[in-house]
């Protein structure tokens, strides 16, 4: 499955908790985005969309919908990074955003997501890494958390386990 | 929903019993469906069952929803019933008000929002679609009750779908082998593959046996096979 | 939520000004996510409230009140002030709180007032309003609010007044269970709103 949805151009977002509530509503706030292109003839915000997500989810609160999602994304405002969930949490962040355009950031998202694959039971499979620039995103690589697995232990003079 | 007992405890009478009604039932059945370049097969056992007892050995659980698009459906059978009586007649308002046919991805991304229509009292159906897409390819859907939806070249679903996608993944996917090279499945060894996976299933898995319906769709139509399985 | 006592709202009122300050972790289970959070949002020029509580009842909460204030202003030329805008926020509480959606906040709310001077309010998500010279809310409160009793003076300068703070979070940092490195520190007086800078260990050693 893939967990970062390709909302546009300038617009992922990734997936946690329920598969179908993370799937559906993000179908949905793609729709939604697409809508304010066609109205507003400019991109929505970042801000804007996690803000149609968090208000969405939001309305849902205490029924059981299950789904903690950032949204990553380049606007007017320059490279924009907000969490949301169901809870109905919404709250920007810098924290997860290393400088832009370095390769140790990359490095940095992929290693500690091939760490979350080896200690928790839920993660696994493709580790995918992707670059938001102002020229919107690129996939930068999609790799299977076993092959990394085998890399990194190389890398430590491991010859494997 | 307020539920007392549930939310709070405190005020619960103790030695009072609720009685609660249970709108669900487990009525077996397994599916699996093969993509390959130019056809699919699915298959479905006949066995509708309720705990130990069997209420009949020949009920279908395949459904023609095109001359393209079949779709197995095992789980609670009322709610199969509703699901795919809502999901012929949806594709009809589509053919009315489109004037061509549903293609697979289309009924596939369909299914998936009619499951999640219900997100709060789900419809309980393990859902496995197959077809040819709008390229004449082979394809397979599978879902969660609620909907989500996943496009794959194989998938084995319903009470025996855990016990028989591994040895899909191992004979098709050929995962977690070294030195092998994949190679589009022909249709004969698909369709030899389905049937020796059931046989397998019937083996181990009370809800699953006594026959199955196997239908294999190409671009000419879609042809039916049955196949018996052993009736224990 | 079990979390809302794990958050610390602290607020004091003076003859000329009212203080607010608010912890700015945000916390999932066991996990800090953030500590730069912003708790105490701006009403209009002279109000201000700090909320505590659920995660986006919080800030869905305040939004709503904020904007409410705002609407009622445009519509009437006039606003609303810090008393008024207490019994409209402490209404919305009460009603939310018998629907099948209640929101779990706990606000502090401050205010400069024209003829009255500055004021402040304490309100928990129970719906529960009372005028106070000085409150807290979380577990932190705990630990404030007897230096606040010690070394509150109702004609307190402003910088007296940070330093009450400063002592508060003090202690917060020396014996509370969980840590709440920043607070960040917001004050209104006859000229307006002003963000003070938020006290930390660095700023406190």
């Amino acid at each position: 499955m893939k967990k970062i949805v390709e909302i546009n151009d300038y617009l992922l977002g990734t997936l946690a908790g329920g598969a179908a509530d993370c799937v559906y509503w993000d179908r949905v706030l793609a729709k939604q985005c697409r809508l304010y292109e066609l109205r507003n003839r400019e991109r929505i915000s970042v801000a804007a969309a996690s803000k149609l997500m968090a208000n969405m989810v939001y309305n849902y609160k205490g029924m059981g919908l299950s789904m903690g999602m950032m949204l990553a994304g380049v606007d007017k405002r320059g490279a924009q990074l907000y969490y949301v969930d169901s809870e109905g949490t919404r709250t920007p962040g810098k924290v997860f955003s290393v400088g832009s355009g370095s390769v140790y950031a990359f490095e940095l998202g992929r290693r500690a997501i091939y760490h979350a694959t080896h200690r928790d039971a839920y993660s696994g499979g493709i580790v995918r890494v992707y670059h938001i620039s102002e020229k919107g995103w690129v996939n930068i690589s999609n790799e299977d958390c076993s092959d990394l697995h085998y890399k990194y232990a190389a890398e430590k003079g491991n010859v494997g386990a | 929903m307020l539920s007392v007992n549930e939310n709070f405890p405190e005020y619960a009478v103790p030695g009072a019993k609720q009685v609660r009604f249970e709108p669900y039932a487990d009525n077996g059945g397994s599916i699996v469906a093969i993509a390959g370049d130019d056809f699919a097969v699915i298959g479905a056992d006949t066995r509708l069952s309720t705990g130990f007892s069997i209420y009949t050995r020949e009920q279908k659980k395949l459904f023609k929803l095109s001359d393209k698009t079949v779709l197995g459906a095992t789980g609670c059978w009322c709610d199969t019933l509703t699901l795919t009586r809502l999901l012929s007649a949806r594709m009809q308002m589509y053919e009315h008000e489109h004037n061509k046919s549903m293609s697979t991805p289309a009924v596939a991304q369909m299914l998936s929002t009619m499951l999640y229509y219900k997100r709060f009292f789900p419809y309980y159906v393990s859902n496995v679609l197959a077809g040819l897409d709008a390229d004449g390819k082979g394809c397979v859907y599978s879902y969660d009750p609620i909907g989500h939806c996943e496009r794959s070249n194989y998938r084995a679903g319903g009470s025996a779908g855990a016990q028989l996608q591994p040895l899909l993944d191992n004979q098709i996917g050929l995962k977690n082998m070294q030195n092998v090279t994949e190679s589009p499945i022909p249709k004969e060894k698909a369709l030899a593959l389905l049937k020796d996976v059931f046989i397998s299933a019937a083996e181990r898995d009370i809800y699953t046996g006594d026959c199955i319906y196997i239908l294999i769709i190409t671009a000419t139509g879609i042809q039916e096979e049955k196949f018996e399985l052993r009736k224990d | 939520m079990a979390n809302i006592n794990l958050q610390c709202l602290l607020g004091i009122q003076c003859k000329d000004f009212v203080m607010i300050a608010a912890d700015q972790s945000n916390s999932h289970s066991i996990m800090v996510m953030k500590d730069d959070e912003d708790k105490i949002h701006k009403i209009s020029d002279k109000l201000i409230m700090g909320v505590i509580g659920d995660q986006g009842d919080s800030t869905q909460f305040a939004e709503y009140i904020a904007k409410n204030i705002q609407l009622y202003k445009m519509r009437n030329g006039y606003e609303l002030g810090p008393t008024a805008a207490a019994n409209f926020t402490r209404r919305n509480l009460a009603e939310y709180l018998r629907s099948s959606t209640p929101y779990f906040v706990n606000v502090l709310m401050g205010g400069y007032d024209k003829e009255n001077g500055p004021e402040l309010y304490f309100m928990d998500y129970l719906a529960s309003s009372v005028k106070v010279p000085f409150a807290c809310h979380g577990y932190g409160g705990y630990l404030s609010l007897s230096i606040m009793d010690r070394y509150y003076k109702e004609d307190a300068t402003e910088e007296e007044a940070y330093e009450i703070l400063k002592k508060c979070v003090k202690e917060v940092h020396r014996r509370l269970f969980v840590s709440l490195p920043n607070f960040q520190v917001t004050i209104v007086n006859r000229d307006g709103i002003k963000v003070l800078p938020v006290i930390n260990s660095e700023l406190l050693k």
